[in-house]
């Protein structure tokens, strides 16, 4: 039997196999990411509060870092850095 | 305990929205930044924030054109039984045509107070702690209550991502988005620069605004710092 589209379903069914659907990966993979300087980070948090996709968290040694999946790359944590601690490097 | 192990984002709630499951915004998204703050305030008041009633969803009005005629994203969350409710208007003027400053006026916030609401404000997620305060405060205040957030989007306003967050504070610097609150009638400006910088400043950031110079720039100069008197007059009152 061959697998019908969306189109020769009835109106209202349910559509129990996915199809081609995958399931949503949130981040653009982005070129550049966000990278802490330790030496000058003095652990204000302000990369944490500008963040707009939630993607840097704080770590058990009271630094932040970024979560991979998450970030878009933007580049807002960069900027809004005092201290010029954060800089945008080549992901592998 | 050093002097460091403490800092102000520790008074916010920890729980993100986003994480771990993220959201289709674009890179360096204003929207999505004030609605991470939204939530952050929200968080612990509201039964579950995630199910509250978006009237217009802010996933809609991410994804613009110039023309397209996107309307503002809208939050209505409703508080006390008498059918209050918060609401909050999330706008990155996408659906203004480019070179078209009648967008910088915003009505909302003295209609709203007109009609009855308690509590209306201006908000932008560039004064985060800013914005968390005044949804505390419309939150509980006792009848209804409406904040407009003004989100700076970098597709259609022309600016790179990085900037987001200082565009918005270009914003509230240049007083062409003036924070202000009027809590029962009564205005306040929150944010009150003593030195405002020239408008030109914040058009000459963003290509929607390119051809808005000279003489042009002298008028909306003007009209925003005639707003501006208008609005420091009525918070006088209070004072």
């Amino acid at each position: 039997m061959s697998v019908k589209t969306f189109k020769q379903e009835k109106v209202g069914c349910n559509l129990l196999e996915a199809g081609k659907a995958q399931p949503f990966v949130p981040g653009t993979k982005p070129e550049l990411q966000p990278v802490w300087d330790k030496d000058l980070c003095v652990r204000c948090a302000l990369c944490y509060l500008y963040c707009p996709d939630a993607a840097i968290s704080r770590q058990e040694d009271e630094y932040f870092d970024v979560d991979d999946k998450l970030c878009t790359g933007c580049g807002i944590c960069h900027r809004e850095c005092w201290f010029g601690a954060i800089s945008m490097q080549e992901v592998d | 305990m050093d002097k460091f192990s403490l800092y102000a984002g520790q008074f916010l709630s920890f729980r993100e929205h986003f994480a771990p499951k993220g959201h289709n915004a674009c890179a360096g998204c204003g929207v999505a930044l004030a609605v991470r703050h939204v939530y952050k305030a929200l968080d612990g008041k509201v039964d579950d924030i995630e199910k509250a009633s978006w009237q217009i969803p802010w996933e809609q009005n991410l994804i613009v054109g110039s023309d397209t005629g996107a309307q503002p994203a809208l939050l209505t969350i409703s508080k006390g039984d008498n059918g209050e409710m918060l609401q909050i208007c999330f706008d990155n003027e996408a659906m203004g045509k480019k070179n078209d400053t009648s967008v910088i006026a915003k009505k909302l916030p003295a209609v709203a107070a007109a009609s009855g609401y308690q509590y209306a404000a201006t908000a932008c997620p560039s004064h985060p702690f800013d914005l968390i305060d005044k949804v505390r405060k419309a939150w509980e205040a006792e009848g209804s209550a409406f904040i407009l957030v003004l989100c700076p989007c970098p597709v259609a306003w022309g600016f790179e991502p990085e900037n987001t967050v200082q565009i918005g504070r270009l914003a509230v610097e240049t007083r062409t988005f003036p924070l202000y609150e009027i809590a029962s009638g009564y205005y306040s400006i929150t944010i009150d620069e003593q030195n405002a910088r020239p408008v030109r400043d914040y058009l000459a950031r963003q290509d929607r605004f390119a051809a808005v110079k000279g003489k042009k720039a002298e008028a909306l100069q003007a009209e925003i710092n005639n707003a501006f008197a208008a609005l420091k007059d009525k918070s006088k009152i209070n004072a």
